[in-house]
């Protein structure tokens, strides 16, 4: 206990001691860590977006002209079953014909009544799981192999552009979240490596008396624990302020649930204390 | 060796940086409750005997085992737990100089464990003692030479460790104090706990319970 209030009141003597560096260690971080929030919702916002737009995802498939209708429940039942199939429309002459009166605005059609020349098909939809291009290629190929498929039409080159955009802002988020991880490492271990230098001979001494290395570095640990959490707690007040002021007509942000914001102010601290680590380093050798 | 000894050096050779010899064939023993005065002239290893007793150097050869266990290739937290037990004064141990007087007197009793209340009563006790009440909340660096002496004599006392190294004790004093710290030390002596004084003055005050050497040619004699 006695241990416990000691290193608490060096690092009480520590932050009242240098309170500018501690503010500007704190104020820097948070920026950085606002760049990060910035970003995560923005990740997040354009995964919902195009979550939205996959979910809208139709796959048409026609009926070949040599299928007769009494085979077309059974060619049903078959389609169902390929596995991510969620939902299956069929699409017979008729409802064709009205679909395109509907568009048209005029049944292009009278006359035919007998040879109607529409086809037949179904209207896919897909399982939110299977919804990228290696799943669709699985169904697409599944459904091939049915006997009476014709030609199958869905938007292709639009998923791969939506599936190529996702993996950019992925990638552009991890080198970002890299580099912040980097600069933040870096800045809260030089900060905390000028704080403990003016002091490095009372260290030694300390050392002599008998004072062991983490004793003497867990004030500092705990410092950087502090800034790292308080840094990303503000940043995350920042965006929740922000948030409650802008409010946006075409779309919604997504801010990510409290208990990964939690997690992310945690591990904040946690790379505090890698800073710290690091910025001691060299000192106990 | 046993527990009633505090310090046996035995044939330690060890060499400066630069490769001279330092200890040719060092032998020393030190039994609990007694002391010993080291005297020799400067450059003669007295600091190097302080640093290898702290276990700041290893010797090249040779064994060095304090309170009753070998002190060689000791891991640190090891070598802190023997630290804990030695209070020094002089030399090496300087004040820390972030803390006020009353933070370094109390420093090895929080290092100890000492409850808060027992430190505050100790550390009352010590900076009365040694007349240090109104230099309680000062800094090390507004403090006399004499004063800081007086500091560390207090740090090194208030724990009861079991050893005390003194690197020069009269370094700096005026006569008046120098008289105070004899009286200390003579009451340290009498008191059992074991002290390694090194001193470059020819003259020194004869202590109770005290052996004599004299450091020369890297030898005790």
């Amino acid at each position: 206990m006695t241990r416990l209030a000691f290193i608490l009141n060096e690092l009480y003597r520590n932050l009242y001691r240098n309170p500018g560096t501690a503010l500007a260690s704190t104020l820097s971080l948070a920026l950085l860590f606002l760049l990060f929030d910035l970003f995560w919702i923005a990740a997040g916002t354009s995964e919902k977006f195009y979550a939205n737009l996959l979910s809208d995802l139709r796959m048409h498939v026609y009926v070949q002209e040599s299928v007769a209708e009494s085979e077309i429940k059974s060619l049903t039942t078959a389609i169902t079953e390929i596995r991510g199939v969620m939902g299956v429309q069929y699409i017979d002459r008729d409802l064709a014909r009205k679909e395109l009166a509907g568009l048209v605005g005029t049944d292009l059609l009278v006359g035919y009544d007998d040879v109607n020349p529409l086809p037949r098909t179904y209207i896919i939809t897909f399982e939110p799981t299977h919804v990228h291009s290696a799943a669709i290629d699985s169904i697409e190929a599944s459904l091939k192999n049915l006997p009476g498929i014709g030609k199958i039409d869905y938007s292709r080159d639009w998923l791969g552009k939506a599936e190529s955009t996702r993996k950019i802002i992925l990638n552009i988020g991890l080198i970002l979240g890299a580099l912040i991880l980097f600069t933040t490492v870096v800045s809260s271990a030089n900060n905390i490596r000028l704080m403990t230098r003016t002091r490095a001979v009372g260290f030694w001494q300390m050392r002599l008396l008998g004072a062991g290395r983490m004793f003497i570095a867990a004030p500092f640990l705990l410092e950087g624990f502090l800034i790292g959490f308080l840094s990303a707690v503000f940043s995350w007040l920042v965006i929740e302020y922000s948030q409650s002021k802008i409010s946006f007509t075409q779309f919604q942000l997504v801010l990510p649930p409290l208990s990964q914001v939690v997690w992310f102010c945690l591990a904040s601290g946690v790379l505090g204390v890698l800073s710290g680590f690091l910025g001691l380093r060299k000192m106990f050798r | 060796m046993n527990q009633s000894t505090i310090v046996e050096i035995n044939n330690v050779y060890l060499k400066s940086d630069r490769g001279t010899p330092i200890f040719h064939n060092l032998n020393f023993k030190l039994s609990h409750g007694r002391s010993a005065v080291i005297q020799g002239p400067a450059g003669s290893g007295k600091s190097s005997l302080v640093e290898l007793l702290i276990g700041l150097r290893r010797p090249e050869s040779g064994s060095i085992e304090l309170f009753g266990e070998s002190f060689g290739g000791l891991a640190s937290t090891r070598l802190n737990r023997f630290r804990l037990k030695i209070g020094g004064v002089g030399g090496l141990f300087e004040l820390i100089s972030s803390y006020t007087v009353a933070e370094n007197i109390a420093f090895p009793l929080v290092l100890a464990g000492e409850r808060i209340k027992a430190r505050k009563e100790l550390l009352l006790k010590m900076l009365s003692e040694f007349s240090l009440i109104k230099q309680a909340g000062a800094y090390p660096r507004r403090l006399t030479r004499v004063e800081r002496t007086l500091v560390q004599f207090a740090r090194a006392s208030i724990a009861n460790q079991p050893l005390m190294i003194i690197d020069e004790p009269s370094a700096g004093l005026d006569s008046g104090t120098y008289g105070r710290i004899h009286e200390f030390l003579v009451k340290a002596s009498f008191s059992g706990r074991s002290m390694i004084i090194l001193t470059s003055e020819k003259a020194v005050e004869i202590l109770p319970n005290t052996d004599y050497y004299q450091l020369i040619s890297g030898e005790l004699a």
